[in-house]
């Protein structure tokens, strides 16, 4: 399987691509990262963009509404903290699943990658259950059964919805992960740059909580 | 990788506590009565505290080349600090909205 | 040289038709499958306007086999109002996104941009190829939107809320169109961000040695300041789109305000915000903009000082520093599309100021380029004259972007012909200028044939003159008050000026007829044209250093130094440049 370039980014360093190729002397990367984790860090910088806009959007129309919608009980916020626990956690395993991959300890890496797909699992069944717990009370993406402004709806399924998406890419991209990890096909870098897009995708858990439950939340 | 200092399992750990304890101090906030703007403010924050930590800490960018924290950081945060432009016109939409 | 592994990849050679010429990892063949795109598409696109300028200057004309494009938009080959309005909404999303995004930016971009930094490829060849794929997705989906439901979309490129978000109850197209329509960008959004992330990533990690960022010749940091500026803005689009089938198909409000009665009926939205979208989607728009311009402006700065013998005036890090500024400001003046939405007019002046700041820049750089070629003993081929050509439209359509920017002018001249002026000028007019300076200069690389010279210049002169035939008069028009996006001119202040609409349209057909000359010389050059030698422009930059077309792995697996920046020009010696890979000891730099 070919490999992509990495640069080392250090000074002016001789680079290779695998075996067999002959190394070439390139300038050195002015970030001092392999080139597939600047391109995670790209990637996280225009996600952050998209969550930015809809999050703004979504507070641009909470501001302008004069029928809002407070529906969140105790037990919803609970459960949200409890999500947040679950998700910063996951974030904790990964963390270790890189410690271990940079010890170049396979074993211990696929455990923590292990726990880690089980917590974002668990983050997400968790999620689900509480969406249709609100369908079962009335609510839709499009409705909202207290009678206030289905912006709020609108904003929240379509927001929670967006990054529960990107919750279950980041299990099944981990799943792949692990099995290519396991088989040497991936190594040790890749652990890594996974890694930061599932960090990421607990930092904008970090804003979506506050601002689509604690802000929403029946005080 | 790019750092000598590499931050070790118990860093993370005690990280870990902190945002979870940040997280129940913004659901405290929720639930103690306070004026609407002070408790956005607040609530956005510890969550931009948070986001530090992760964005610091756990995606390592403490650790890496000081022109990856300088350019990545405040290109993305110009461009979204851009949009709060769009202010003013929510809350007309509001005032707006009450002479029906 | 076959057995000398390619730097980047594993991979040799490919074999097989599909392997080489259609899934390719090849940034190489990737570039001339975005410009084939791009030809496409700027085809389709101007025989839109043709059917539009047909409508405008004789609006009972009965088009042949108009009916056979359009379900119900043409009974009997006479448009329809709302289906002017559906084909000026293809024109304009084909244009903008699969042309002037593009060609310039995805087609000479992925070509050149690893050649000219001294890689083998990009830096991800198969997300390369799955960013060409998307973006070709995404051309179908937006052409199928002509066959499907009741035709295309009728709400401009822009896709104004509320009309585009309730679905079919606002009009013709408005249904299955629509929605095609917001695919499709939604595609091509997701297809940009792939080829920015591989754009920064080669031109920060992928350069040879020797060749600092302070080296990298213009187009290089012309399309890796782009493609940073698009990461960023294609990010604020999608969202965008995704809402907005959210509204149309799902029911949500995020547009849609209460109280909205259609067809007899008061709708169910409630709490949503015209205003949003277009600040969401002008937020874009006009990154958008300046992600149209900004390559054509470095190929066009780099022809340039080809072509004069004689590096940038200023040189090249004040027009990199030119760029930039214009990069950022454009975060900062969307809301000059929207002066008469009803903003907030404190924030009109918000928006006003750093608009007409960001006339300096790009004044500082035309300035840049005029000195340049004054004084200096300019090589008039093709490619020079079609930049000379950009320096001018595009000063013309900058000079009514001046009036614009000021929202007591933009109160009368908002949604005129004067805008539209002013857009094709400055944007499609003059990128279109970049882009066949790009292609009469880089041609040669490409395909390996030199393209006919005479063909060539019939080819500008003939567009030059024809181009101004038709956006000049419209300023006039703007001014007396014509108002733009209409089917039909039957007001009484309007009639008058029928006569001018005939006068461009005619222009704009003979102008689009002159285009033939341009297809007909890149397909006479393909099959029979001289072969090409590796430098015929006597040029400095890294792709000139390697043979026409390059071989596969750009630079036939040698190693490369770069010891020069890519302007030494008009120096002592034999020869009056310097390539950047020359030795050290050669004079300059």
């Amino acid at each position: 399987m070919e490999s992509d370039f990495h640069s080392k980014g250090k000074d002016i360093e001789v680079s290779e691509s695998g075996a067999g190729a002959h190394a070439v002397i390139m300038e050195a990367s002015p970030f001092g990262l392999q080139s597939k984790k600047l391109a995670i860090w790209l990637f996280i910088a225009s996600d952050a963009v998209t969550f930015g806009v809809l999050l703004f959007g979504y507070s641009y129309l909470r501001l302008g509404s004069l029928d809002w919608s407070y529906p969140f009980k105790g037990a919803s916020i609970l459960n949200g903290f409890i999500m947040t626990v679950i998700l910063l956690t996951s974030s904790l395993t990964m963390l270790a699943a890189v410690i271990a991959a940079k010890h170049d300890d396979k074993r211990r890496c696929l455990r923590w990658i292990g726990f880690t797909i089980l917590l974002g699992t668990i983050f997400a069944v968790l999620h689900l259950r509480e969406w249709f717990h609100m369908f079962g009370e009335g609510w839709a993406i499009y409705k909202n059964p207290l009678g206030g402004s289905p912006v709020f709806a609108a904003g929240f399924f379509g927001i929670t919805g967006l990054h529960l998406l990107h919750v279950i890419s980041g299990v099944i991209a981990l799943s792949i992960l692990a099995i290519r990890y396991n088989n040497g096909v991936l190594d040790k870098n890749h652990v890594e740059t996974t890694s930061l897009y599932w960090h990421f995708v607990d930092l904008v858990w970090m804003f979506v909580f506050p601002i689509m439950y604690l802000m929403n939340a029946a005080r | 990788m790019s750092s000598e200092r590499e931050p070790s399992m118990k860093l993370y750990a005690g990280l870990w506590i902190v945002m979870i304890l940040i997280v129940a101090l913004e659901v405290l906030v929720t639930y103690r009565h306070m004026p609407t703007d002070i408790f956005v403010g607040l609530i956005l924050i510890l969550a931009i505290l948070e986001a530090g930590i992760g964005v610091m800490y756990f995606m390592h960018m403490k650790f890496e080349s000081p022109n990856l924290a300088w350019t990545l950081v405040p290109i993305t945060i110009f461009v979204l600090v851009m949009l709060d432009q769009i202010w003013p016109d929510a809350l007309r939409l509001a005032r707006l909205s009450m002479f029906r | 040289m076959h057995d000398a592994q390619p730097a980047v990849h594993h991979h040799t050679a490919p074999e097989g038709f599909i392997a080489k010429y259609v899934f390719s990892v090849d940034h190489k063949v990737i570039g001339l499958q975005y410009y084939g795109l791009a030809l496409l598409a700027v085809f389709i696109g101007m025989v839109l306007s043709w059917l539009m300028r047909l409508h405008l200057g004789w609006g009972s004309l009965a088009i042949p086999g108009l009916h056979l494009l359009s379900r119900n938009g043409a009974p009997g080959n006479i448009m329809t109002p709302e289906y002017y309005l559906s084909l000026m909404t293809m024109h304009g999303t084909i244009m903008v996104f699969f042309v002037l995004t593009n060609a310039p930016l995805a087609g000479f971009g992925n070509y050149f941009l690893p050649i000219q930094v001294g890689a083998a490829d990009m830096a991800f060849p198969r997300m390369n190829m799955m960013s060409f794929w998307v973006t070709f997705a995404a051309f179908i989906t937006l052409m199928l939107s002509f066959f499907v439901g009741d035709g295309p979309p009728l709400s401009g490129w822009t896709a104004y809320a509320t009309l585009s978000s309730v679905g079919g109850a606002s009009g013709p197209g408005e249904a299955t169109g629509q929605t095609f329509w917001a695919i499709a960008i939604a595609l091509f959004c997701v297809g940009q961000l792939l080829g920015s992330l591989n754009f920064i990533t080669t031109t920060l990690d992928l350069r040879a040695k020797g060749m600092t960022l302070a080296r990298m010749p213009l187009t290089t940091w012309a399309w890796f300041i782009t493609a940073c500026i698009g990461l960023l803005a294609f990010a604020d689009l999608l969202p965008a789109c995704i809402l907005l089938i959210l509204d149309r198909s799902f029911g949500t409000s995020f547009f849609n305000p209460a109280g909205m009665v259609l067809n007899g009926q008061v709708t169910k939205y409630s709490g949503g915000s015209p205003l949003l979208w277009q600040h969401l989607f002008w937020f874009f728009g006009h990154p958008e903009v300046y992600i149209a311009i900004i390559p054509s402006f470095g190929i066009v700065s780099h022809i340039l000082t080809v072509g004069a013998r004689k590096p940038l005036l200023g040189g090249t890090r004040v027009m990199t520093g030119c760029i930039l500024a214009a990069a950022f400001l454009s975060y900062m003046v969307w809301g000059h599309h929207m002066f008469l939405s009803g903003l907030n007019p404190f924030s009109a002046i918000l928006f006003s100021v750093p608009t007409l700041i960001i006339t300096i820049p790009f004044t500082v750089g035309v300035l840049m380029l005029i000195g340049t070629v004054y004084g200096a003993k300019l090589r008039f081929n093709t490619a020079t004259l079609f930049s000379l050509g950009f320096i001018s439209v595009f000063v013309s359509g900058g000079i009514s972007g001046f009036f614009l920017a000021q929202p007591s002018i933009d109160i009368y001249l908002h949604a005129t012909y004067f805008v539209v002026a002013h857009f094709h000028f400055v944007m499609a007019v003059a990128s279109i200028f970049g882009i066949f300076a790009g292609t009469y200069f880089w041609m040669p690389k490409m395909i390996g044939r030199m393209m006919n010279e005479t063909l060539g210049k019939v080819h500008f002169w003939l567009t030059f003159i024809g181009v101004y035939c038709i956006f000049m008069p419209m300023h006039y028009l703007g001014l007396a008050g014509n108002v733009r996006r209409y089917a039909a001119f039957t007001d009484n202040f309007l009639v008058p000026l029928i006569p001018v609409h005939k006068f461009i349209t005619v222009a704009a057909l003979a102008t689009g007829a002159v285009q033939f000359i341009f297809l007909w010389n890149l397909f006479h050059t393909r099959f029979w044209g001289p072969k090409a030698p590796d430098n015929p422009w006597d040029a400095t930059s890294l792709e000139w250093s390697t043979t026409s077309p390059p071989p596969f792995d750009n630079f036939g697996g040698r190693q490369l130094v770069v010891n020069h920046d890519a302007y030494q020009y008009g120096v002592e010696g034999p020869k009056d440049y310097i390539m950047q890979t020359d030795p050290a000891e050669a004079a300059g730099d």
